[in-house]
């Protein structure tokens, strides 16, 4: 792993089903996670991504390519427009540093709207 | 502060900055243990629905990111009274800030979690930051930092950050 190194594009299409059945696996009930009419009463187009999924999803794209003996120190997330249904969650990152035996990756995540997520993922290098 | 004076009344910030400072003096609160101990069917859920594919999550290791499912309140759970976080978004939530946005969560791990493992987490209030012109409305980022335990042995931390807002009218 060295500076520069990219991570191939990973593009995960967004359903109803992994929108709710991440937000249940997460054990996070809020109800604009899996329930269309109450997101839409708040304001939303429809039901969307929880935060701890799009952390998850940064852990899963940067295992599936350093393979999954690699050892995850942090992952630091900023949160951008929502990943609704039927849209497409295209991940695309980058090894910017390594440093003092951490590699920082440099993840985005981004939905037709723009980013849904931009963050780092440290590793030990 | 000008900004504070053009964008909310003086009296409304100060009355927020000073709930602010009451709240981070509770230092670490909130102490809640996880309801179940670390296992293997709620890691099978989460490899499952995140499409996560890796022997050692089936080999008695938890996937880091997972460490803040551990302590989800769950469906129904009420937060103590003394919870910093909500305690402060109730101050802004009184004041008129009642959008809530989730802005950043930022994790970090000093070892994966254990199978039989009995996490507990505490929260305190970091900052509060405001008042702020968004895209969103005016509103305050308000700041915690949770971290979790195993024992006494520290095992992973979390700063995360919400504004709360007052909603722009939208034609």
């Amino acid at each position: 792993m060295k500076a520069g190194d990219e991570i191939p594009v990973w593009e995960l299409p967004i359903t109803p089903t992994l929108v709710v059945s991440t937000a249940i696996a997460t054990r996070d009930f809020q109800d604009v996670h899996h329930d269309r009419d109450r997101a839409q009463a708040a304001g939303s187009k429809d039901i969307f991504m929880n935060i701890l999924t799009s952390t998850a999803l940064c852990e899963r794209y940067v295992t599936d390519w350093a393979g999954p003996g690699v050892q995850i120190k942090g992952i630091s997330i900023r949160l951008g427009a929502p990943a609704y249904p039927y849209d497409t969650l295209s991940f695309s990152g980058e090894v910017t540093e390594v440093a003092d035996g951490i590699a920082t990756i440099t993840v985005t995540g981004a939905v037709s709207l723009g980013a849904h997520v931009t963050g780092t993922v440290r590793v030990a290098a | 502060m000008s900004t504070a004076q053009t964008l909310v009344d003086e009296a409304v910030h100060e009355k927020i900055m000073a709930a602010a400072e009451e709240i981070k003096a509770w230092g670490e609160a909130a102490e809640r243990e996880a309801r179940d101990l670390v296992n293997q069917p709620t890691i099978n859920n989460w490899l499952e629905a995140m499409g996560l594919e890796s022997d050692r999550f089936h080999q008695g290791e938890a996937p880091p990111s997972m460490a803040q499912v551990w302590t989800m309140y769950g469906q129904g759970g009420r937060h103590p009274d003394r919870d910093p976080l909500h305690a402060m978004m109730n101050v802004l939530t009184d004041a008129g800030f009642n959008g809530v946005l989730g802005t950043n969560s930022e994790q970090s791990y000093d070892r994966y979690l254990r199978v039989g493992e009995q996490v507990r987490v505490t929260t305190a209030l970091d900052s509060v930051v405001g008042p702020k012109s968004t895209g969103m409305g005016v509103g305050y980022f308000v700041t915690s930092r949770s971290t979790w335990y195993v024992g006494d042995e520290r095992v992973a931390t979390m700063l995360f950050r919400v504004l709360k807002f007052i909603p722009k009218v939208t034609a």
